[in-house]
Order: structure tokens, then sequence, then C-alpha cells
């Protein structure tokens, strides 16, 4: 039985449809993260799940009961914004016992559930800070504390990391996973950051211009992207791509050379074949191989980025490990297989996994 | 940055300042020294040295209207300004929020770009009618035609600072769209509620064209008072100059105070910093 649940959910600014009709259903007690380029409709999901902005059509259901009228105070949910929206004029203490003060708690119950809070953030001592005297990270944890202060039934992110530097980033993730695994509470997430997505998800959920591209695990969506976008928007580096036609035979010719054993593809069909840089094996040239002529190489430590040219001109990555980079030689010529399983492949047209 | 950096440029810049200064403070500096004139040489510019009298602020001060005028005054800016802000402040946090046509909100200074001379034969004959005239909420009616304009205006800049998300948050944490405007915005725009609320009292305190067509006896306000040393016998100009001297007073101190709030205001929605 899904918690949340959207159905059919619309909406247009003016002429722009953003939403396309989503139907997406989420689990009790899970973490699910929208993903997507900017402009894909993730954060207005978002918005429209917390009643900020009214649904053009469609129904949005919340443990059960239909909030799609309800105002935003009505659904019984925290939000956590990207830019923190901290209370300006408020202390952090009074930042975190807002929430609280609208459902009319008594004071003295307030200044408890904000103090056991603050504690599982460390942020006790900030309690009588202003925000205004607070660092980016200290503002963040305020506003991640106010959330848990109500004990809502749904936690909302929008995109809470992308103010914060990168060490800082990674930190906090870690965090808010904890903090996701002591308070059990289901948890949407909105993200363009794919690492952070694959890190944190439950069930990760690509958008992309107003419609879900793939719903899954991490694994999932990492080792059976539904569509081309999927496959080029998760993964780093970024997927090798190459053209290819469907043979007669089952197999692919791609200008790169053939690759054997694809009975789902027609005679003719046009297609595009994707491999990870992860997935390219070094190889003696031949069939279902991939060759061509070393232009870059990056050291990232115990592995290496290599960047390749085949003969037609076009570039691919391949990942290797250090032994393997140190006999790799500028303008030499290099071969690789791919990893069994691994090579995937998409319709030309409509982009979907074949 | 642009600096004074050689001696001589520093001395251009001295006599510049200087020259301002005399050009601005001078006016003053005439008038004190008219208000402590002796009766007997009033109205003669050409004199600068002469005994010193405390006659004409003692007439004015404890023998003339003036002090009840200065309530009036007092009693119709704080009015003007206190419903101009009530009715100012949600008008403008509603055109910063409002997302069709951004020149919408330039149509509120479409009123003050009318001359008040087209207004005030409307408001004397609506007032009239009213049997208003000679009043102080007469006045305050007519104030509010330029003050509200101004104070949206002012406003409207202050609450394009405020990220959207503000009210949003308070929305999700349980309140109601006015809840978050009073609980959470409007206390964020604090300064500029000050700024814009000592701007619209200047504005009311010196406006004499209103409250000289509408007042009368009781009802006159500091402007008019002023205005009444010029008489058919000719300007009391001792007097004059006190009463000019007390009206300058609460200007300059506000002025003094925001300042700094002041040129943000101004700027309003058209300036983002």
């Amino acid at each position: 039985m899904s918690y949340v649940s959207l159905k059919s959910v619309r909406k247009k600014f003016g002429a722009v449809e953003v939403l396309k009709g989503v139907y997406l259903d989420i689990g009790r007690h899970q973490f699910t993260v929208l993903l997507g380029p900017s402009g894909c409709g993730k954060s207005t999901t978002l918005r429209l799940v917390a009643g900020l902005e009214p649904v053009s059509d469609g129904q949005i259901f919340i443990d059960g009961q239909d909030v799609t009228m309800l105002e935003p105070r009505e659904r019984d949910i925290a939000m956590v914004f990207q830019n923190y929206a901290l209370y300006p004029t408020m202390t952090v203490e009074q930042n975190m016992g807002f929430g609280l003060k609208a459902k009319n708690v008594p004071a003295s119950e307030i200044r408890t559930a904000v103090h056991k809070a603050a504690d599982l953030l460390d942020i006790t001592p900030l309690l009588a800070r202003k925000p205004g005297a607070l660092s980016g990270g200290q503002q963040q944890r305020v506003a991640i504390g106010r959330a848990i202060v109500r004990q809502p039934k749904l936690f909302l992110f929008d995109e809470p990391l992308s103010n914060l530097d990168a060490k800082l980033r990674v930190e906090t993730r870690a965090e808010i996973l904890n903090l996701h695994k002591r308070l059990n509470a289901t948890t949407i997430y909105v993200t363009h950051d794919q690492e952070e997505a694959m890190t944190m998800a439950d069930r990760i959920v690509i958008m992309n211009q107003g419609v879900i591209e793939q719903e899954g695990t991490p694994e999932d969506v990492f080792f059976h992207p539904a569509s081309r976008m999927v496959a080029a928007f998760i993964g780093s580096p970024v997927m090798n791509f190459f053209d290819g036609v469907g043979t007669a035979d089952g197999n692919i010719e791609t200008p790169v050379g053939i690759f054997k054993g694809f009975p789902q593809v027609k005679a003719g069909q046009k297609v595009e074949i994707g491999i990870r840089p992860d997935d390219l094996l070094p190889a003696e040239p031949g069939d279902n191989t991939v060759t061509g002529q070393v232009q870059l190489s990056e050291l990232l430590g115990v592995r290496a980025i290599i960047h390749l040219q085949t003969e037609n001109g076009s570039a691919f990555k391949a990942v290797v490990d250090h032994e393997i980079y140190r006999e790799m030689k500028l303008a030499n010529d290099a071969s690789f297989t791919v990893r069994e399983g691994r090579l995937h492949v998409f319709d030309s047209q409509s982009g979907q996994r074949l | 940055m642009f600096s004074f950096s050689t001696r001589p440029a520093r001395i251009a810049a001295f006599f510049a300042i200087v020259l301002a200064l005399v050009v601005v403070l001078f006016p003053f500096v005439w008038v004190f020294l008219e208000s402590i004139k002796p009766p007997s040489l009033g109205g003669r510019p050409d004199v600068w040295v002469f005994p010193p009298t405390g006659d004409n602020w003692n007439n004015v001060l404890f023998q003339s209207d003036v002090p009840s005028n200065i309530l009036n005054s007092f009693f119709v800016a704080f009015a003007t300004v206190a419903i101009a802000l009530l009715v100012g402040c949600p008008a403008a946090y509603a055109f910063s929020r409002f997302r069709g046509y951004h020149g919408a909100r330039y149509s509120i200074l479409a009123a003050e770009m009318m001359p008040p001379a087209i207004l005030i034969l409307p408001f004397f004959l609506v007032l009239y009618h009213l049997q208003m005239i000679d009043s102080l909420a007469g006045v305050i009616a007519a104030h509010l035609s330029f003050v509200v304009p101004v104070v949206t205006w002012f406003m409207i800049g202050f609450f394009d600072e405020v990220p959207r998300d503000l009210e949003h948050q308070a929305m999700v944490d349980g309140y109601t769209r006015f809840q978050a405007f009073y609980k959470v915005i409007l206390p964020a725009v604090r300064p500029g509620i000050g700024a814009a609320g000592v701007f619209g009292f200047v504005l009311s305190w010196n406006d004499l064209f209103y409250a000289l067509l509408l007042t009368g006896g009781e009802s006159r306000t500091l402007p008019v008072a002023i205005a009444g040393y010029w008489t058919f016998r000719g300007v009391d100009m001792g007097k004059m100059a006190v009463a000019i001297l007390i009206a300058v007073i609460p200007v300059l101190i506000l002025s003094f105070f925001i300042q700094k709030h002041l040129v943000r205001g101004i700027g309003g929605g058209a300036v983002k910093y």
C-alpha cells in the first residue's frame, strides 16, 4: 500500500505544461529521490505534494487521504528548502519551534522537542542565535532540525545540499541518511546530482520534460536504464554511445565494429548502443570490441580515465586500472571488449531500451 | 573606486564641499537670524549686526495658535502614516508576489504623476458635501492620496527582497498565507516599514497645498500657520522664521535616522541588490 500517491498529476504554468500526467507511488518509510535535469519538473512535483502550487489536473494522496485541495498547513508535511528559508527575525530556537506553535503545543513541550532535535543535530549551542550569525552548514542543520521537530507524516527536501561546498555536502548527505534511518520517516528528496541520488535513495525517480522516465532502485536505473536519457544521465563518466543498424542475422552494425547477439533488434532498425566506460575491458581487436586511438589519459589514483577516438572520429572513454593505464601510450591504438551483459541498446527514434 | 589621491585634488574637493554646504545651509542660517531680529528690522536681509531678541520665539510659542497647529500637524501626519501603512503594506506584498504583468506595479505611481491641482477640486466638493471641510479627517484623506502610493512603492522593493520560500516555509509549518504575511514577512521588512513610515510622515507634515485649501481656523496645520504670517499688511518675517525652524526640526531628526533605508526604498522595485 503506497503512502504517497500521485495520480495523473498535471501542472501548467500559462500555456507551458510542466508536468504531463505523472503517476507515482511512494511506500511508507521510503527515501525516494526525484532526479532529473533542471526544468524536468521535479521541484514542481515536490511543490505540488507540499501544496504550494495547485495542481492543474489529477489527484494527490498522502496516507490514504486525498490532499489535492488541502492547504499546505493541512497536509502535515515538513519541507527543507534549497536556501534554508530560516525566519531571519527569530532565533534558532524560535525557528525550530515555530511549527509546533502553530499547533498550539504548550511552550514547555515545544522547548523539550526543540532541545531533543537540537541534540540530535549537535546544534544546541546555536539555539540562542539568529540565522544571520550562522554559517551555511549550520543554517542547513537548523532547517533540518526545524523539519524533524514537527514529526510530520512526510519530509520533503528541495535540493537541500546544493548551496554547500563539496566536502560539507558529502558529510551532510551521510547525516541526512542516518537521520532517515533513525526517524524512519517517509521522505521525498529532489536533486539534480546523480551521485546524491545513487547514494541516498531507496528508490530513484528519474524525470525528464515533465514525465517520469524511470523509477526503480539505484541498481535498476544504473544497470538497466529504461531509456537513453536515463543511461546518459546516470553514471560518471558518462556512458559512451555509438550509432548502429540492426542486421538480418540479429547483429548490430556500427562504424566501430559489429556487435553480435541482439535478436530483439530488427533488420534495418536504427539503434544506439551504450557502454559505460567502466564496462570496457582491454582485449584483442575482433567482434564485439571497440578500438580507438588514445588521445588523453587522466589518472585519478587507482583508476584512470582514458579518452579515445575511433577511426571514424567518434570519441569515447574507458575507465581502466592503474596497471593498464601505464601500458597505454598516447597515439597508440587500444581495443576493448564489453563486460558480459553490459551493452545497452536503445531505439534511435524513441530512445527506449530494446 | 574613485578617490582624491593628489593634494590639489583633495583641496579642490574640500572647497567643492564647502561651497555646497554654504549654498544648502545659508537659508537656515538666514532664517535663524531673522527669528532673533528685532521686529523693527524685520524683512531687512542686508542688516547683519543687531541686538538679538527673544520676542519672536516668545510670541510664537506662548501667545499664538502655533502650538495647537503643531499638534494638528502631528495628528494628521501620524494618522496618515498609520492608515497608509495599513493599506500600503498588504498592497505592496501583493504587487511583489503578483506573477502576471510586471509593469502592474508601476501603475501605483500613476497617482503621483498627476499634479495635485487636478485632485483638489473633487476633494473640495466631496468634503464640502460631507461637511468635512475644515476638519482634520478631510486633510488626512487628501494626504492619503499621495502618501499611500509612495508607501506602497517603497514597500514593494523591500518585499521583493524577501524570498518567497520564507512564506512557503511558514505555510508548510502550519500557518495560513495571511498569518505567514504578518508573522514572518512583515517582521522581515521592519526597516522598510520604518523608512516608509518616516517618509510618509515627512510628506504629510510638509504639505501646504491641500491643508491650505481644506482647513481653516481650528484645524489649521503648521505649514498653513506659517503661510498665515504672510498677511495683507506684509510678511511678519520674525515670527514666520520661528515657525519655519520648528517645522524643520522633526524632519531633520527623522531623516537622520532613516537616511540609509531611504535610498533603498526610493529605488523601489526597479533596483535589485
